[in-house]
């Protein structure tokens, strides 16, 4: 192991030759640090937005099959309008659907709206009275000044699992308030009315105009309780109540028991959202329900992030390279200047491959202390990086999806985005926005140090073996007599 | 101890070969010199033995065994230690590493020996403050001395120096023949001096004279 102390009184000798040597290599590394940082920060950040973003399959009725229908029914020469007949989805299929594997829960909601009857409703401005629903369903409901949503909990009601609602008193709806009279209504109402968690209030269903008393088990704060368009009551966020589906269905009518407008099914991985997708189609009569798949927020996240990474991986690629082409041609360099040492050394009867592993340990020690200096500086020039890379991916992928999602928006509710009719006001854009929020956390821990240790080590054998023909090529008597 | 048989070298053709056919022996316990004009070819002849180059005709025995046989690395580890006319020390470390790392090299008994090491460069006379300095900062025939320490601390049997005293004073040329020839008589090794000092060749037991690609026993062996 003589190799190892030549290397060590060689490196210190040479002070100047070796600080350079060092510089260089601490270059070379943070380049790759900084690539293998954004990459493992990419793989973090798609494998988080796997576990946290999630997906969902939406199960409705199938509003397409229902307008052929409507038009094969309607005759021309009767004279009267055709009614769109929308069958609502059973929970009976709900439950085979829950059975797949990939289904974690569910949350069905129902929506119909009241007139409130003990108090008043939050009253907006408006000269708009038409409802805003057709058909049979619509009908059914005609426009009253309370909204009611019917959930399974309002816990996997996007803006409460977002916190852009929250509960701010008492408690929300859970799966144990079926079959009662619980309803969570908004902070704004509750202050104009006095009402408190505990309370009564009594409402009038618009189509039987039956007066129903509600229990009040909670009081949620709303992300925005100003209308934020011109209409009926009802839509007013304030005049929105939370209660269990089964009572929303009450409200509806009797036809209505065990039904929902939707049934938006939690994938826990949204990397099976297809499976799941076809699983289910298996399942459901797909002439009467249509099922969507909601994945957007994972596949935004995701393709941002395959995008940085791919463009951390050029950059760890292009350093590896250009870093043995550097330090093989150093090498290479540092070989011919010490030919003469070299000579020496073999006059003396050292073995070729310990004068080339006295090259190479030398190469190792700066790279040791590269490495100190790359994980210095590393974390800093990959958050720089990392955050612009984020931002220029995301500010693409925005432009990208409002394109695509420009022509889609049309036809849903407002402020649904792109979900499938049924959802609840105020969701969908949510969960895109937590994707675009999505950022690189860049940490240096012991696996990134061993990767970049690993590939530092790589870099110097393949550069001390690509210039070690030198070294083996020399003879001594070249060097030192002729 | 060392036989050379038909040896033949040149640089181009044989035709213009720098010796030929030369057949000779050097026995343990002998000192011999090795005299000639600049460009008789010493060196050259000095390097076929140090097993820096190989003959292009003949052969070198190392007790019978060819240096061939025996691999040129292996042979200049064990068998043989040379000093250079140029000193050739590794220049970024002292005298004591330079000392060091040929016990190393050459797998001598004296291994990692410090202080044999040091004791070594004490009978050449360098001081302590000497023998931990960069060799670069010492005098030549310091370097010299040095030079001359690291060949002679090794175990090697066979010692070749090429104008070993080139550097140095007549009371340190007098005194390093000295050493040689206690090396060659005390511890059974045998010594090949080239030299082109007069004083040098006579107080070697054999001188050899290389003139015209011939060698000619000067002094003949016994």
């Amino acid at each position: 192991m003589n190799f190892i102390h030549r290397a060590g009184l060689s490196l210190w000798a040479k002070k100047g030759r070796s600080l350079l040597l060092i510089l260089l290599t601490a270059a070379i590394m943070l380049f790759i640090l900084t690539g293998l940082l954004i990459h493992s920060a990419a793989d973090t950040a798609t494998t988080n937005a796997r576990k946290s973003v999630g997906a969902s399959l939406t199960l409705s009725a199938n509003r397409q099959a229902a307008f052929k229908k409507m038009r094969q029914q309607s005759k021309p020469s009767s004279g009267s309008r055709p009614t769109l007949n929308m069958t609502p989805v059973k929970l009976s299929t709900v439950k085979k659907l829950t059975k797949l594997s990939q289904v974690t829960g569910y949350n069905a909601t129902t929506q119909t709206s009241v007139n409130a009857k003990s108090f008043s409703a939050i009253s907006t401005t408006s000269s708009m009275g038409a409802s805003p629903m057709g058909g049979k369903m619509g009908s059914s409901s005609s426009q009253g000044d309370i909204q009611v949503n019917g959930v399974t909990a309002t816990r996997l009601v996007d803006s409460f699992s977002t916190k852009s609602a929250k509960i701010t008193k008492g408690r929300g709806i859970t799966s144990a308030d079926a079959n009662t009279n619980h309803v969570v209504i908004e902070s704004e109402l509750a202050k104009q009315e006095k009402l408190a968690v505990g309370d009564t209030i009594k409402i009038k269903t618009t189509s039987t105009k039956k007066v129903y008393k509600l229990k009040i088990v909670g009081i949620y704060k709303a992300a925005s309780t100003t209308s934020t368009q011109m209409g009926p009551n009802s839509t007013d966020a304030s005049n929105q109540i939370y209660a269990a589906t089964s009572l929303a269905n009450t409200f509806k009518g009797s036809s209505y028991k065990n039904t929902a407008d939707s049934v938006t099914l939690s994938i826990s991985d949204p990397g099976q959202v297809s499976a799941a997708k076809t699983a289910a189609k298996k399942l459901i009569n797909t002439s009467k329900y249509s099922i969507s798949s909601d994945d957007s927020s994972y596949q935004q996240v995701k393709t941002s992030m395959k995008s940085i990474t791919s463009i951390s991986n050029k950059i760890i690629w292009l350093v590896t390279l250009a870093g043995i082409v550097i330090l093989t041609l150093i090498v290479m360099l540092l070989i011919r200047e010490r030919r003469h040492e070299i000579g020496i050394l073999l006059a003396l009867g050292e073995a070729r491959w310990k004068i080339v592993a006295q090259f190479f340990t030398e190469l190792v020690f700066t790279l040791i202390v590269g490495l100190v200096i790359a994980s210095a500086g590393g974390q800093v020039v990959a958050n720089k990086l990392g955050q612009q890379l984020t931002s220029q991916t995301q500010t693409t992928q925005a432009q990208t999806m409002s394109t695509q999602s420009g022509g889609q928006m049309g036809g849903g509710t407002p402020g649904q985005g792109t979900r499938p009719s049924g959802g609840m006001p105020g969701q969908g854009g949510q969960t895109q926005k937590a994707a675009q929020k999505t950022k690189l956390t860049t940490s240096i821990d012991l696996t990134t140090m061993v990767e970049l240790g690993g590939l530092g080590l790589a870099i110097m054998f393949l550069a001390t073996v690509l210039a070690a023909g030198g070294i083996l090529r020399l003879q001594p008597k070249k060097v030192l007599i002729d | 101890m060392l036989e050379i048989k038909s040896l033949g070298y040149w640089y181009q053709s044989p035709d213009e070969s720098l010796f030929n056919d030369v057949n000779l022996k050097f026995e343990a316990d002998q000192t011999y010199a090795i005299i000639g004009s600049s460009g008789a070819g010493k060196t050259t002849f000095l390097s076929l033995l140090a097993g820096l180059d190989q003959p292009k005709a003949g052969e070198i025995l190392l007790d019978g065994q060819a240096l061939t046989q025996i691999g040129l690395t292996a042979y200049r580890r064990h068998q043989v230690t040379t000093v250079f006319q140029s000193y050739n020390l590794l220049p970024y470390m002292s005298p004591i590493n330079n000392l060091l790392t040929a016990l190393a090299i050459t797998e001598s008994q004296h291994k990692g020996d410090v202080a044999y090491a040091k004791q070594q460069l004490q009978q050449l006379g360098l001081t302590d403050d000497q023998m931990t300095q960069n060799v670069q900062h010492l005098s030549g025939g310091q370097q010299q001395r040095v030079a001359i320490a690291r060949s002679m601390c090794c175990d090697a049997r066979l010692v070749v120096a090429d104008e070993p005293t080139g550097n140095l004073d007549e009371t340190n040329t007098e005194a390093i023949i000295a050493l040689f020839q206690k090396i060659a008589h005390e511890q059974h090794k045998c010594v090949i001096i080239v030299t082109h000092e007069a004083n040098v060749a006579a107080a070697c037991d054999q001188t050899l004279k290389l003139s015209n690609g011939e060698f000619e026993w000067v002094t003949q062996p016994a």
